[in-house]
């Protein structure tokens, strides 16, 4: 029922409403009352259908709690989160799984595939999860477009760590979701790899209207996208569209002087290693 | 370090929770099996030391073949652990030539002899309680003793006398308490013969308990004559029974034991074939039969030991590998701060240790529990046990290092794996690929296929015996193979068949789940197909975890299997050859008595009446090679009316009906006889000896004359001094006198003795009916020879109704019939076939309480091996909820793949413990098993439980799983 119902509204909504996911008020506090940490700070926020949004910052800034209340993953402490229409922060464990469902796709740094299955399994996991029909067509056009049609059979463990992101990002697009949240998908990857994931998230979003939010720390990886929102202490302090990857350097050099580029090397290192 | 180990063990406290379950129950098995031995020999040793307690005993010298007296009828009490005295003893150690009991006499005549005299022992009698039912328990056999004061020293007379007369008995405590009797009740006693009215005129106590027996002390006179008419012997005895008088009435110490047993030997004359003992030899030698006898109980619940340790390890190896995958950066941060792979070890370890202290500590306490409820249980189902319960420190000792072993030996690979791995390597969750399994598939696979070559020479073996071939065309092979017999093979075979499966299980481990799971994986495509694959992961731990219930399952499928065989032989006898619409048997002593037979055969509505009669002590040979089998007299309508024979050769209906001898296959085969043989029968039949009874009524007669001519001179002597009412009363005393001797009936005077008869008869055919096998026939013209009727007893009726009678109401009026004499039991054919099934089913009864604890602890072992998978899959588990997998698809998965290990488990248990009782039943097919029947319907069950084992066991780690939040386990990087 509820399915059937969302999949009606999303229909209705697509033709009228060019925003995909918004956020009101939104604000998360961490901790108790002593030692409280607020990683959002009443932020509100609007991601555009068929655009790829990217959200920087440096550690600490919220960028990954912001995606992780837009995705439904974590729950806000006051606020609302809005995805097609539908409130995620007041959902029950039921009514997320179906949002995950039909609603969000999922891509993450550290690839998480599931070992057991080969490559098309996994890329179709969603649907059979859901119990949805398999679009034969839709699926060999996404494994074009990643070009994996030689890997199908393979398992995780045989694949490189590009081919292993690049079936994530086919995963998430089988099911075409409304919104794939993408949380530093070039984060583990070689400057090349990070290039072609980047460049069919691109390429889905200009082709086929996907709508994606990536959470990314790389000025590279934030210059293919559409529109690029910067964090600060709970804030947004830049909402910056179509930049080049010069003007993306700019807004971190002006942060230089705070020291905060240091903050932020050392968290590359730190997550190079993790 | 070994700080830190102890903080971590208390920070782990929770996860340990299971593997001191685990623990505690393997040593509470292992503390409780050596406990309970421990009891029953402590019981053993105290009863042999207050029933055998004479101080010497005197007993043949010649060691003889067991006699089939022994176990039909006569004493059936072999095992129970009654042995009240000399007699029954020796049902269980070996068999010695009897003894004249006038050996006494010279006993009695050497120094230092108190009293030497045959107690006499009657089995089989029957207690009519203060309800007017025949007083049973489970624990034990009913005995009469021939007691007087003196006759057993452990014996205590706590009220009133010993019996005197042979309507007197005198009541051991146990029994007077079932019984609901006291002192000047008057009660019934079954003898072998028919009930008799009896008043209790006593009450005695023996030091240990009887383990249930119901001890009846009866006038030694009255014991001596069913003694005798049971045994077919007159004037011996397997024991006399001497007790010293060297420590002033107290038991004498062994080397006065073996002082007094020395004296005797001088004494005893050299033709008498007798020699004496001491008292302790006989009661070491008992005790130790006692105890073997017994000894099996400890190895079964050993074996369910084994289980609980095994499956106990390896929760505790799961609940390490989790602990230390946790605490891998911790191990890390430690080796790179300087400390050594010792040290991160002793961390583990300490915690291991400990684990081990607190889990045996539980254990001990719990086996001691176990063997506390075991005796009491018995003591509520009537069998109370003196035995000393608690455990020595040897036993808690063993429990302990078991424990502390097992749990030592768990932990050790992870804490290896914690110690050794590269800083780096562990900061970074690399999983390491197992190591392949083919290696073990081929081991195991070849373990099992000699396992099977045991088996089937096993089986070889028993067909060859059976059909009387060699069992194979190599005369060397064969020697060897004789002496091998029928129990190493099928032992050999099944320990490697077992050990076989564990070992190959990892390499069947994926195409077992993908067979297992074709069906979840239809039903539920993608849990199904995850939950398949997963089990494929770690083909180890898999098959480990499935080990526990597979040895579980092996056991008890197998037992079913020769269980249901065994019902469904008997059913299948009652099927095939019973055409009787009744059968008699008495309950007790396996003698029916003549009353209860007229009884039955007055009974309006009853057709025929076929009687069984045994015929005591009969042997067929002579000399040296005389042999001895159960020798049946029978009505010629036998084979037509009450057994359809399975002939082998010639022809069974007419040989009996000529008179000639109808001999069982097995019987035939010991002896090789075939049909038309001649064979030499030897009986016995006990007549009277007229010469020792007209000495015994000329000794009674000059006895009674003496004493009436003592009171009439006494009374003439009273008379003369004047005192008139004296004389006239001892006048009317010797009148008195006079009268009861007239009244006296002469039977008492009557003196038997036992005469050996010879007749040559024809073998006329050979039957295989399994309740014949081991039998011989013959009619009862024939028998008439060669025994009787004091040496041939009736022990089955087979009973026909008149045509037209309605068989309940013939029921009902025959149960009224022999209601009277209490121990005739009269069955239709449904209930003949249901005496044997019930037994069997009592017998499954605590198989299926055993196979419920070792689903217990298999239940243990699937949740620790979940809950490690869980633990390793947090990652993986976060990612499918990520993708919109549900919480019930989570536990959908979970569950599936537990219930898939749990039928992996049942499964190959079942298939391995079939297949032994297959073999089994067809190596013991020649000893009744002649059905085979698998019980499906059982079978199913447990694989029906199997799946709701799984499923139950996946709930907890399931939880777990789910307790994680999502973001928690996708964003830990």
């Amino acid at each position: 029922m509820a399915r059937h119902s969302a999949r009606g509204r999303k229909n209705v909504i697509n033709q009228q409403d060019h925003v995909v996911a918004r956020a009101i008020d939104l604000t998360k506090i961490y901790g108790d009352a002593d030692n409280q940490v607020v990683a959002l700070d009443h932020v509100n926020v609007e991601f555009e259908r068929g655009h790829m949004t990217a959200i920087m910052g440096p550690s600490g800034s919220g960028k990954s709690t912001l995606m992780h209340c837009m995705a439904g993953l974590d729950q806000p402490t006051s606020g609302k989160v809005i995805v097609e229409g539908l409130e995620v922060s007041s959902m029950n464990q039921r009514q997320l799984t179906n949002l995950r469902r039909e609603q969000i796709g999922f891509i993450f740094q550290s690839f998480n595939l599931v070992p057991t299955l080969s490559a098309e399994e996994n890329i179709l996991l969603p649907l059979q999860i859901a119990k949805k029909p398999i679009d034969r067509k839709w699926f060999k056009q996404v494994v074009k477009v990643v070009g994996l049609e030689r890997r199908l059979d393979h398992r995780p463990s045989q694949l490189s760590g590009g081919q292993q992101q690049r079936v994530a990002c086919a995963r998430a697009m089988m099911a075409r979701p409304s919104v794939i949240f993408a949380d530093e998908p070039t984060g583990n990857l070689d400057s090349r790899s990070s290039r072609e994931v980047l460049g069919f998230l691109k390429q889905s979003v200009h082709e086929y209207g996907q709508s994606i939010v990536m959470v990314t720390h790389d000025p590279r990886a934030a210059s293919y996208a559409d529109r690029v929102l910067v964090l600060a202490d709970g804030h947004i302090t830049q909402d910056l569209h179509h930049p080049t990857y010069e003007q993306i350097l700019e807004v971190f050099a002006d942060d230089a002087d705070a020291g905060n580029d240091s903050t932020n090397a050392a968290h590359m290192t730190q997550e190079s290693h993790a | 370090m070994i700080i830190i180990g102890l903080r971590d063990a208390r920070a782990h406290f929770g996860r340990f929770v299971m593997s001191i379950i685990a623990i505690a129950l393997g040593v509470s098995f292992v503390v409780g099996s050596f406990c309970f031995r421990e009891m029953m020999n402590n019981q053993v040793d105290q009863m042999m030391a207050s029933n055998s307690d004479a101080d010497v005993y005197v007993r043949g010298n010649k060691e003889q073949k067991d006699s089939t007296s022994a176990t039909f009828g006569a004493s059936s009490d072999s095992g129970s652990g009654s042995s009240s005295s000399s007699n029954s003893t020796s049902a269980e150690s070996k068999n010695y030539n009897r003894i004249d009991i006038d050996l006494a006499d010279t006993i009695n005549g050497v120094t230092g002899v108190d009293t030497a005299e045959a107690v006499y022992e009657v089995n089989g009698l029957v207690l009519v309680g203060k309800d007017d039912n025949a007083v049973s328990t489970t624990g034990g056999v009913t005995v009469g003793m021939g007691l007087a004061k003196g006759t057993w020293r452990s014996a205590t007379l706590t009220q009133g006398r010993w019996a005197k007369a042979k309507d007197e008995i005198t009541l051991h405590t146990f029994a007077a308490e079932s019984a609901g009797l006291k002192i000047g009740d008057t009660t019934k006693i079954v003898y072998p013969d028919g009930p008799a009215d009896v008043h209790v005129v006593g009450i005695f106590s023996t030091a240990s308990s009887q383990a249930g027996a119901i001890i009846i002390g009866l006038n030694p006179q009255t014991a001596k004559e069913y003694f005798q008419q049971q045994s077919g012997q007159v004037g011996t005895a397997r024991y006399l029974t001497v007790y010293g008088s060297a420590a002033g009435g107290q038991p004498l110490n062994v080397a006065q034991q073996q002082t007094l047993a020395d004296s005797i030997n001088a004494a005893l004359p050299s033709d008498a074939h007798a020699v004496a003992v001491t008292g302790q030899s006989v009661r070491d030698d008992n005790a130790a039969s006692t105890k073997k006898a017994l000894g099996f109980i400890q190895p079964l619940i050993l074996i369910f030991a084994i289980i609980a340790l095994f499956v106990g390890s390896f929760i505790i190896t799961n609940t390490f590998s989790m602990i230390v995958r946790e605490s891998m950066r911790g191990y890390a941060l430690l080796r790179s701060i300087g400390a050594s792979p010792i040290q991160v070890f002793i961390t583990v370890a300490v915690q291991a240790i400990l684990l081990g202290l607190v889990g045996s500590g539980i254990g001990i306490g719990l086996g001691w529990l176990m063997v506390k409820g075991i005796v009491a249980l018995m003591a509520h189902m009537g069998t109370p046990m003196t035995g000393a319960v608690d455990p020595s420190i040897s036993d808690m000792l063993i429990g302990l290092i078991v424990g502390v072993l097992v749990t030592f030996v768990g932990a050790s690979l992870p804490a290896r794996r914690a110690a050794t791995a590269p800083p780096i390597q562990a900061m970074n969750e690399t999983v390491n690929p197992e190591k392949p399994v083919w290696p073990r598939g081929i081991t195991g696979t070849v373990m099992i296929v000699l396992g099977s070559l045991a088996w089937l020479l096993c089986w070889r073996i028993a067909w060859a015996n059976d059909a009387d071939v060699a069992v194979s065309d190599w005369s060397w092979f064969n020697n060897g193979v004789k002496s091998l017999g029928t129990g190493w093979p099928l032992g050999i075979g099944a320990g490697l068949v077992v050990i076989g499966v564990i070992v190959l299980a990892p390499a069947l481990v994926t195409p077992t789940s993908a067979v297992l799971g074709w069906i979840p994986a239809h039903v539920f495509t993608v849990t199904g197909k995850l939950a398949t694959r997963n089990l494929s992961r770690s083909k180890r731990r898999t098959a480990n975890t499935a080990a526990a219930l597979f040895v579980g399952v092996a056991i008890v499928s197998c037992l079913s299997v020769v269980a249901a065989s065994a019902k469904a032989s008997v059913a299948g006898i009652v099927d095939s050859g019973l055409q009787s619409d009744f059968s008699a048997m008495s309950v007790s002593s396996g003698q029916i008595p003549d009353d209860a037979i007229a009884a039955i055969k007055k009974t309006k509505g009853v057709g025929t009446v076929s009687q069984s009669r045994m015929l005591m002590n009969v042997t067929y040979g002579s000399g040296d090679d005389a042999t001895v089998a159960m020798t049946f007299a029978e009505q010629p309508s036998l084979f037509t009316k009450v057994f359809a024979p399975v002939t082998n050769s010639g022809d069974a209906n007419t040989a009996l009906r000529n008179g000639e001898l109808v001999v069982g296959l097995q019987v035939a085969k010991d002896n090789g006889w075939k049909v038309g043989d001649t064979v030499k029968v030897n009986g016995q039949q006990v007549v009277v000896d007229k010469e020792a009874t007209a000495k015994a009524q000329a000794d009674y007669q000059a006895q009674v004359k003496t004493n009436i001519d003592g009171l009439t001179a006494e009374a003439q002597r009273l008379l003369a001094a004047g005192d008139t009412a004296g004389a006239q009363a001892k006048s009317a005393e010797a009148q008195k006198a006079a009268e009861d001797a007239q009244n006296v009936d002469p039977a008492t005077l009557v003196k038997t003795k036992t005469e050996t008869t010879h007749v040559t008869m024809k073998i006329g055919a050979i039957i295989e009916n399994s309740i014949y096998r081991s039998m011989v026939l013959m009619n009862d013209d024939a028998a008439g020879k060669i025994a009787n009727q004091y040496t041939m007893f009736t022990i089955m009726l087979f009973i026909n109704a008149k045509h037209g009678t309605n068989i309940n109401v013939l029921k009902a009026r025959l149960i009224k019939a022999v209601k009277p004499y209490y121990v005739v039991n009269v069955q239709d054919r449904d209930e003949f076939k249901s005496t044997m099934s019930s037994m069997v089913d009592q017998i499954l009864l605590v198989l299926y309480a055993l196979l419920a604890l070792s689903i217990v602890i298999a239940i243990f072992g699937i949740v620790n091996t979940l809950a490690l998978s869980v633990s390793e899959r947090t990652k993986e588990i976060g990612l499918l909820r990520a993708i919109g997998t549900s919480r019930a698809q989570v536990r959908g998965m979970l569950g599936i793949e537990a219930s898939i290990i749990a039928v992996f488990g049942t499964v190959l248990g079942m298939v391995v413990g079939v297949a032994a009782g297959v073999v089994i039943r067809a190596v013991y097919e020649a000893n009744g098993l002649s059905a085979l029947s698998i019980p499906l319907n059982q079978l199913g069950a447990f694989l029906v439980l199997s799946i709701l084992v799984g499923l139950i066991a996946s709930v907890s780690p399931a939880s777990r799983a789910l307790k994680q939040p999502v973001l928690d386990a996708v964003a830990a990087e």
